[in-house]
C-alpha cells in the first residue's frame, strides 16, 4: 500500500511526495513497534459474528469514504480492540457497555435495512445505504432501535476516526508528520516548516466552503 | 523558601537525558504486610505522590498502593495517540444525568504519576476569589482555608516541577522559577488575536522545564505532552517525586488496587487498607491512611467501605461523600487560517489568558472562564471535525486541511451542585467491587459561561485572521466529591484533609477542593497535599497517631 485513494475533489494529493513512513527511521523503538504493527495483514475478526462483520464494514467504509482498495482495515482494528475490551470503560446509564452496544446498533442497522429494501445493511446499494445513515444523524437526541441516536452515532464515529487516524497513510493526506520522537521539531510558527514537512499546495480548499467541491 | 534541591531531589536523582532511575527501584525499601506501618496511601498521582514524597523526607514508613503499574517511558509510552490508550483509568464505570460526562481518556489516569502522566502542563494558580465564591459572588462555596494559607506550597511545588511562564499579572500577581518557552504557530495566532481583541495574554504557565533542569533535559517539542513524556521534560510526580520519596525509604506497590480501607469499631480509626494485587487479597495494617484516588475513586472506595459505625460509607454521616463532584466546561474552539499553522508542533500547552476568570458585575453570570491553547493530533481533531455532524469524504475533506487550523480551548467554572455525585451502581467490576455511577448535570450558569467563553475564542481566531471558526462543547477535569469544609455537615474532610469521621483517615487529592475556579486543578492538587503533609509532620512526629492540635 502507497496512499489510499481519495479524489482531488475531497482532499487528496495536497502535500505531494509526503510520506510519514519516511521518518521511520527517526522514531523510537517502542513507538515503532506500536506504528508498524499497524501496517502488516490487519488481525482476523474474533469478535463479531459474520453479520455483524458485513454491517460494520459497510458502516465504516460510508463513515470514512473508503470505497475503493486499498483500505485501512478499520473493520479489524475496531474488532481487536472490542475482543480485547480495550474500550474507555464507561457507559451512559441509557447505553449497553461498548461490545453490547456495537452488537445490538449493527442489528439494528440490519432490520432497518430489512424493513427498507428487504435485505441486509451490506446488500443496500450505497445511496441507500448513505441515506439511511442520514437519517439516524439527523435524529439527533430522538431514539432509534431503542437507543439515542445521538449517542449511537457518537460510539460509531468514535471507534472509526480512532482506527482511521492512527494509520500512516491516512497521516499523509492530512499531512501529519507522526512520531517525532526523538527527533522533535526545529522549526515552530506560523508557515514554518521543518524540512521533512511538505506544504499543502492547495492552500485555498477551505472544507467549510462548500463551493469546493 | 528553601532551595529546591534541598527538599526535593527527584531531578538530580533521574538519569541525565530519558529514561528512569530503575536502581532506586531495585533497591527500594520493602514493608512486611504485617508491619504496622505510619501511613498507607491509596494512589500515586498529584495528590498521593506529593504527600508520600513529603512524609518520607520526614522519616515516616510509607506505602503507596498504585492500581497502575510503574511506568518506564522509555519502554511503556509512544509518540502515538492510539497506542496511549493504557494511560487512562478504562475500568467500568456508569455515567448519567441531563450532562453526563464521559471519562476514561483526558480526564483518568492510571499508573506511578496518576492523570499528571497525560495532562497538557498547564500549572496556573488558583485566584485569591476561589477561596471565598460564596461570600463574595453568592455561589459556589467558601473554602474552609484562604488562599494565603496556600501561596507558600504554590511557591514549592512551581520551583519543584518546574514551572515555565511570563509574570502573572492575574490573581496574586507572581513570577516563575523558569523563563517562557517560545510558541508555535498555535500560540503565535492567539497573542496576535488577543492583542487585536485588546485581550491579555501571556505565555504559559507550564511545568515543563526551560533549559536543564537537575538531570532533566530540555523539551525537544515533540508535541505528544498528552501521551507522556518520553522526554523528562514535562512534569508528573513519576519524576519531580517519586525519585526522592523512593531515596528517602517510601515504598510504592504497583498493580495494587485498593477495594476497602479497614475499620476498628472499638478504636473508631482506620487499621489500614485492603487491596488485590494479582488476583491476591492483601491487607496493609497502617497507623494513618490516606485517599488519593481522584474524584470518581476516592469516593468509590469510600462508599464501598462499610462498616457497623458505617453503613453508608466511610465519612458518610452526613451524605458527603461523593457530592459537589464538578467537571470544567471546557469548549474548543478551532480557527481556519490560510496560512499553515500545524498546531501539532510543540507542546500543545502554550498561552493563556485569564481576563474573564473572575466575576463580571456586567455579565449575567457568575465567575467566569479562562482560555488557553490547545492543539488536539489526528485522532482528537476528527472527533472535533465528526463532532460538527461531518462524515465520509467531508470528514476526509476536512481532514486534508488539518495543517491550517489553530485551536483554542476555555476551561468554565462550572458551580458545585449537590446532586453532581458519585453513587455506586448495581454493576460491579471484575473484583465483584459496585463500580462509580457519576451523575451530571450543568445549572443555568454553567449554560451561559460556556456560550460566553465560545464567543470570545471566536473573537480572538477571528482577529488573528482566522477564515472560518466551530467549535465543540466538551468537559474537562474532574474535582470535588469529598469536599474539605468547615463543618462536618457540610463536607468529608477539614482544611488539613483529615476526615471528619475518622481522626486517622485523609483524604489528599483533587476530590477535597470545593469551588475550581477557571484554572487545571494538578497544581492546587499538590500544593493542598504538601499542605497537608506539612501539618501531618508538624503536628505528629514520626508517624504518631495526630492530636487534636493543627497546624
Amino acid at each position: 500500500m502507497s496512499s489510499l485513494p481519495l479524489p482531488e475533489a475531497d482532499g487528496g494529493g495536497r502535500y505531494p511526495g509526503f510520506r510519514t513512513l519516511a521518518q521511520a527511521d527517526h522514531w523510537d523503538r517502542a513507538t515503532s513497534a506500536v506504528v508498524e504493527s499497524r501496517l502488516g495483514i490487519p488481525p482476523d475478526v474474533r469478535f463479531f459474528t459474520p453479520p455483524e462483520e458485513a454491517a460494520a464494514s459497510a458502516l465504516f467504509d460510508l463513515l470514512l469514504g473508503q470505497q475503493d482498495e486499498p483500505r485501512v482495515p478499520v473493520v479489524n482494528m475496531v474488532d481487536a480492540r472490542l475482543a480485547e475490551e480495550q474500550t474507555d470503560g464507561w457507559h451512559y446509564d441509557n447505553m449497553p457497555r461498548d461490545g453490547e452496544a456495537w452488537r445490538a446498533t449493527l442489528a439494528a442497522l440490519d432490520s432497518e435495512a430489512r424493513s427498507r429494501a428487504s435485505c441486509t445493511f451490506a446488500r443496500l446499494d450505497p445511496d441507500q445505504q448513505a441515506g439511511l445513515l442520514r437519517d439516524i444523524c439527523n435524529l439527533d437526541r430522538e431514539p432509534w432501535h431503542g437507543l439515542p441516536a445521538d449517542r449511537v452515532w457518537s460510539l460509531w464515529t468514535r471507534y472509526a476516526c480512532t482506527a482511521f487516524y492512527s494509520h500512516p497513510l491516512a497521516w499523509d493526506e492530512i499531512g501529519f508528520a507522526g512520531p517525532a520522537y526523538p527527533r522533535g521539531y526545529k522549526n515552530l510558527g506560523v508557515d514554518r516548516l521543518d524540512p521533512f514537512e511538505v506544504r499543502d499546495i492547495r492552500p485555498g480548499a477551505d472544507p467549510t466552503h462548500g463551493a469546493d467541491r | 523558601m528553601s532551595r529546591v534541591r534541598d527538599r526535593n531531589e527527584s531531578a538530580w536523582l533521574l538519569p541525565t537525558g530519558p529514561g528512569s532511575n530503575l536502581r532506586l527501584r531495585e533497591d527500594m525499601r520493602r514493608h512486611d504486610e504485617t508491619d504496622e506501618v505510619d501511613i498507607v496511601i491509596v494512589g500515586c498521582g498529584a495528590g498521593g505522590a506529593t504527600l508520600l514524597q513529603r512524609l518520607a523526607r520526614a522519616g515516616w514508613h510509607a506505602v503507596a498502593l498504585e492500581a497502575g503499574p510503574f511506568w518506564e517511558p522509555e519502554r511503556d509510552w509512544v509518540s502515538d495517540e492510539a497506542g496511549s490508550h493504557h494511560l487512562y483509568w478504562t475500568e467500568p464505570r456508569v455515567i448519567s444525568g441531563s450532562d453526563p460526562v464521559p471519562l476514561g481518556s483526558n480526564n483518568s489516569g492510571r499508573g506511578v504519576g496518576g492523570s499528571m502522566v497525560h495532562f497538557a502542563g498547564y500549572t496556573p494558580r488558583f485566584h485569591p476569589s476561589d477561596f471565598r465564591t460564596f461570600s463574595t459572588d453568592g455561589v459556589g462555596a467558601d473554602w474552609p482555608l484562604d488562599y494565603a494559607d496556600l501561596r507558600p506550597y504554590y511557591e514549592d511545588i512551581e520551583a519543584e516541577l518546574p514551572v515555565a511562564g511570563e509574570h502573572w499579572p492575574w490573581g496574586d500577581p507572581h513570577g516563575y522559577p523558569h523563563r517562557p518557552h517560545p510558541v508555535s504557530g498555535n500560540g503565535e495566532l492567539f497573542l496576535r488575536g488577543a492583542n487585536a481583541c485588546g485581550i491579555t495574554a501571556k505565555v504559559g504557565p507550564v511545568a515543563i522545564a526551560n533549559g536543564r533542569f537537575g538531570n532533566r533535559p530540555h523539551c525537544i517539542y515533540r508535541g505528544f505532552c498528552l501521551q507522556g513524556c518520553k522526554v523528562n521534560a514535562k512534569a508528573s510526580p513519576l519524576i519531580t517525586h517519586v525519585p526522592d520519596a523512593l531515596a528517602h525509604g517510601a515504598e510504592i506497590r504497583p498493580h495494587s488496587m485498593a477495594t476497602r480501607i479497614c475499620f476498628d469499631e472499638h478504636s473508631g480509626l482506620a487499621t489500614g487498607v485492603e487491596y488485590v494485587q494479582g488476583g491476591v487479597t492483601r491487607f496493609q495494617r497502617a497507623r494513618m491512611v490516606a485517599v488519593a484516588g481522584y474524584s470518581i475513586e476516592t469516593p468509590r472506595l469510600l462508599l464501598n467501605s462499610t462498616s457497623l459505625r458505617f453503613p453508608d460509607g466511610m465519612c458518610n454521616d452526613y451524605d458527603q461523600v461523593g457530592r459537589y463532584l464538578m467537571v470544567q466546561g471546557a469548549p474548543q474552539t478551532a480557527g481556519r487560517f490560510q496560512a499553515e499553522v500545524r498546531m501539532w508542533k510543540a507542546p500543545p500547552p502554550e498561552v493563556s489568558t485569564e481576563d474573564f476568570y473572575e466575576t463580571d458585575p456586567a455579565k449575567p453570570y457568575k465567575r467566569g472562564f479562562s482560555i488557553q491553547c490547545v492543539s488536539p493530533l489526528p485522532i482528537t481533531w476528527a472527533e472535533h471535525v465528526a463532532a460538527q455532524g461531518h462524515w465520509g469524504p467531508t470528514l476526509r475533506r476536512y481532514m486534508s486541511d488539518y495543517p491550517h487550523w489553530a485551536c483554542l480551548g476555555a476551561l468554565c467554572e462550572f458551580l458545585p451542585l449537590e446532586e453532581n455525585r458519585v453513587t455506586l451502581a448495581d454493576e460491579t467490576d471484575r473484583q465483584g467491587i459496585p463500580v462509580a455511577r457519576f451523575s451530571y448535570s450543568q445549572c443555568g450558569n454553567d449554560r451561559q459561561l460556556m456560550s460566553a467563553a465560545q464567543q470570545v475564542m471566536e473573537e480572538i481566531l477571528t482577529a488573528a485572521g482566522a477564515e472560518e471558526v466551530i467549535t465543540i462543547n466538551r468537559y474537562a477535569h474532574l474535582v470535588g466529591g469529598a469536599r474539605m469544609a468547615a463543618t462536618e455537615d457540610a463536607g468529608v474532610v477539614d482544611r488539613n484533609c483529615r476526615s471528619f469521621a475518622v481522626p486517622n483517615l485523609l483524604v489528599t487529592d483533587g476530590s477535597v477542593l470545593p469551588t475550581q475556579g477557571s484554572a487545571n486543578p494538578a497544581l492546587t492538587i499538590m500544593a493542598l497535599a504538601a499542605r497537608a503533609a506539612r501539618v501531618l509532620v508538624h503536628g505528629a512526629h514520626g508517624g504518631a497517631r495526630m492530636s487534636a492540635k493543627e497546624d
